[in-house]
């Protein structure tokens, strides 16, 4: 669960926050784009540590360190995978310059959960979905989507009791091989899912009883504008986008292999 | 005026062989706190269902007769319409809170409505004030206690500004404590907004105080309809399995004894306060 922690909203007031989700989307679209744009190490590096400053604005510090914690292992199978098929099919003529293009490959997927970090973990999921809804998604959509989230917590500790209870009635999970392990996941899923049914049904007689479907026209008690902030967020990540597709055109990128070697 | 009326009222839920309830003939006036209570599978929260046209409308299944709600027959409105003059919160505080924050929730059914954004802040704020968790506005219902859940739910039927609010055993996922809070509030909202009240509540010693009415059920009908100091006084009660609070039946062993009372008690304080004036006039 740690490493999803990160991805998590933090209900704390900071000026990434406050920034349009719209807009935030947009910026992590950007970054994406010139993640996917580069493959030398050292564009990715600067795309990298940009982000930091963003990360303490957000106040989101820890968490996105146990996220950069927790990405560690598929960080690890992206570079040696990389490694590995580099080594023998990449005609790389020198072993440094072969490890620089695998850490920019697993810099480049770090980056990408990196920006999907700040952006989940700044936006709430009500704005979330207030900002498809504005966008034209049907709001029962957005509403299945709210409804999901907030029951995460939820099914999770029934999840933990159901397995305390089949524990306590001599149920060991951890025994036998990995067909038998999985198997031994089934007393604890079929309670699961048919509390969750149950869920559900109560679920939707308290939404009927609240009037639900009652006007095609459904007020929300809040609604999102653009402000100036946002529009300029998205300019200065519009400019970065243009200044980045300059470079990789445009400008000569120098390994770090070669500034080693000629610096 | 009945506000809330069932004639001949019987209810058969799909792939049932039994009627669930029969024969449910019941007219409760505006302004009233009816308890309605009974041995678990008596058809307590069939009838409830029955309130806001959830049955027929969202169970299917085969009614009989006619339930008629603020004016409306519950087979002819559909369950959004009725929703406005009927609330209806469930037992299980958690299943029916939805949204992130508990503003929010409070709104959801007036958003539902498609009402000004104005008018939603403004009945949200009251709802809130009135059921005094104004302060936990900007919380996540999964984070809040019991209680406080259960508070949420109250607000957030409120918000629509029902005549009739009806319990399905609003206090049982909550201790003592929270739940004797919670009927006191619901009671200040029968006593001072004249919201009339059906509770389905098995915690009598907790309840019966508040009410002018108690409704026994089992096995789908109504047993007895009475108040609550006559009521209990029905040697029908006790077989039936309802457990009768504590007070009644210190009364009823008073009475045994040839200690009469006057009337029954509802109350510890009453109760109290009734075996001081037989002390005080015995010694006089």
């Amino acid at each position: 669960m740690s490493v999803f922690e990160g991805l998590r909203f933090r209900n704390i007031s900071s000026p990434i926050h406050r920034i349009d989700p719209r807009a935030k989307f947009i910026y992590v679209c950007i970054l994406f784009a010139i993640a996917v744009l580069f493959s030398q190490l050292i564009p990715l590096l600067i795309l990298f540590f940009s982000q930091i400053p963003l990360v303490i604005m957000a106040k989101v510090k820890r968490e996105w360190l146990r996220l950069m914690r927790g990405t560690m292992f598929f960080a690890a199978l992206i570079f040696i995978t990389n490694m590995i098929s580099l080594y023998f099919y990449g005609g790389y003529p020198s072993l440094l310059s072969i490890i620089e293009r695998s850490v920019a490959m697993t810099l480049r997927f770090i980056i990408l959960v990196e920006s999907f970090s700040i952006f989940f973990a700044t936006t709430s999921p009500d704005m979330l979905s207030l900002s498809l809804e504005q966008m034209g998604v049907p709001y029962e959509f957005c509403f299945a989507f709210i409804t999901a989230i907030r029951f995460v917590p939820v099914l999770a500790e029934e999840a933990q009791s159901i397995m305390d209870a089949q524990k306590a009635r001599g149920l060991e999970l951890e025994r036998g091989n990995f067909i038998k392990r999985i198997r031994n996941y089934i007393p604890i899923l079929i309670p699961l899912i048919v509390s969750a049914i149950r869920r559900s049904m109560e679920l939707a007689e308290a939404m009927e009883s609240r009037a639900w479907g009652a006007s095609k026209k459904r007020t929300n008690l809040y609604t999102l504008k653009m402000g100036v902030k946002d529009y300029l967020f998205i300019s200065i990540s519009i400019i970065i986008l243009v200044l980045s597709l300059y470079v990789c055109f445009f400008v000569y990128i120098p390994s770090l292999a070669e500034l080693i070697r000629f610096g | 005026m009945a506000i809330l009326e069932t004639r001949n009222l019987t209810y058969t839920y799909p792939f049932a062989e039994n009627p669930a309830i029969k024969d449910i003939n019941l007219t409760i006036e505006k302004g009233e706190f009816v308890i309605i209570t009974g041995p678990s599978g008596c058809g307590k929260t069939t009838l409830c269902r029955c309130f806001n046209g959830l049955i027929p409308h969202f169970y299917g299944g085969n009614l009989e007769g006619d339930v008629i709600v603020a004016g409306l027959n519950t087979r002819e409105h559909p369950i959004y319409e009725l929703a406005k003059h009927v609330g209806l919160v469930f037992q299980n505080p958690e299943n029916q809170l939805f949204a992130l924050t508990v503003e929010k929730d409070v709104a959801f059914g007036l958003e539902n409505l498609g009402l000004p954004r104005e008018e939603i802040h403004r009945r949200v704020d009251w709802a809130l004030r009135v059921t005094g968790i104004y302060d936990l506005k900007d919380r996540a219902p999964f984070e809040l206690s019991g209680g406080q859940q259960q508070r949420v739910a109250i607000a957030s039927v409120l918000a629509m500004q029902p005549e009739i609010i009806v319990l399905d055993e609003p206090t049982s996922f909550l201790d003592p404590l929270s739940a004797k809070s919670i009927l006191e509030s619901i009671y200040q909202l029968n006593r001072e907004l004249g919201i009339t009240v059906i509770l389905v509540e098995h915690r009598l010693d907790l309840a019966v105080r508040y009410a002018n009415r108690v409704i026994i059920m089992d096995q789908g009908r109504i047993i007895l309809d009475n108040s609550p100091r006559e009521v209990f006084l029905d040697a029908r009660v006790k077989l039936i399995g309802v457990g009768l609070p504590k007070v009644v039946r210190l009364y009823l062993l008073l009475r045994e004894d040839n200690v009469d009372l006057g009337r029954t008690p509802l109350s510890p304080e009453e109760l109290s306060d009734l075996i001081v004036g037989v002390l005080k006039s015995d010694k006089s």
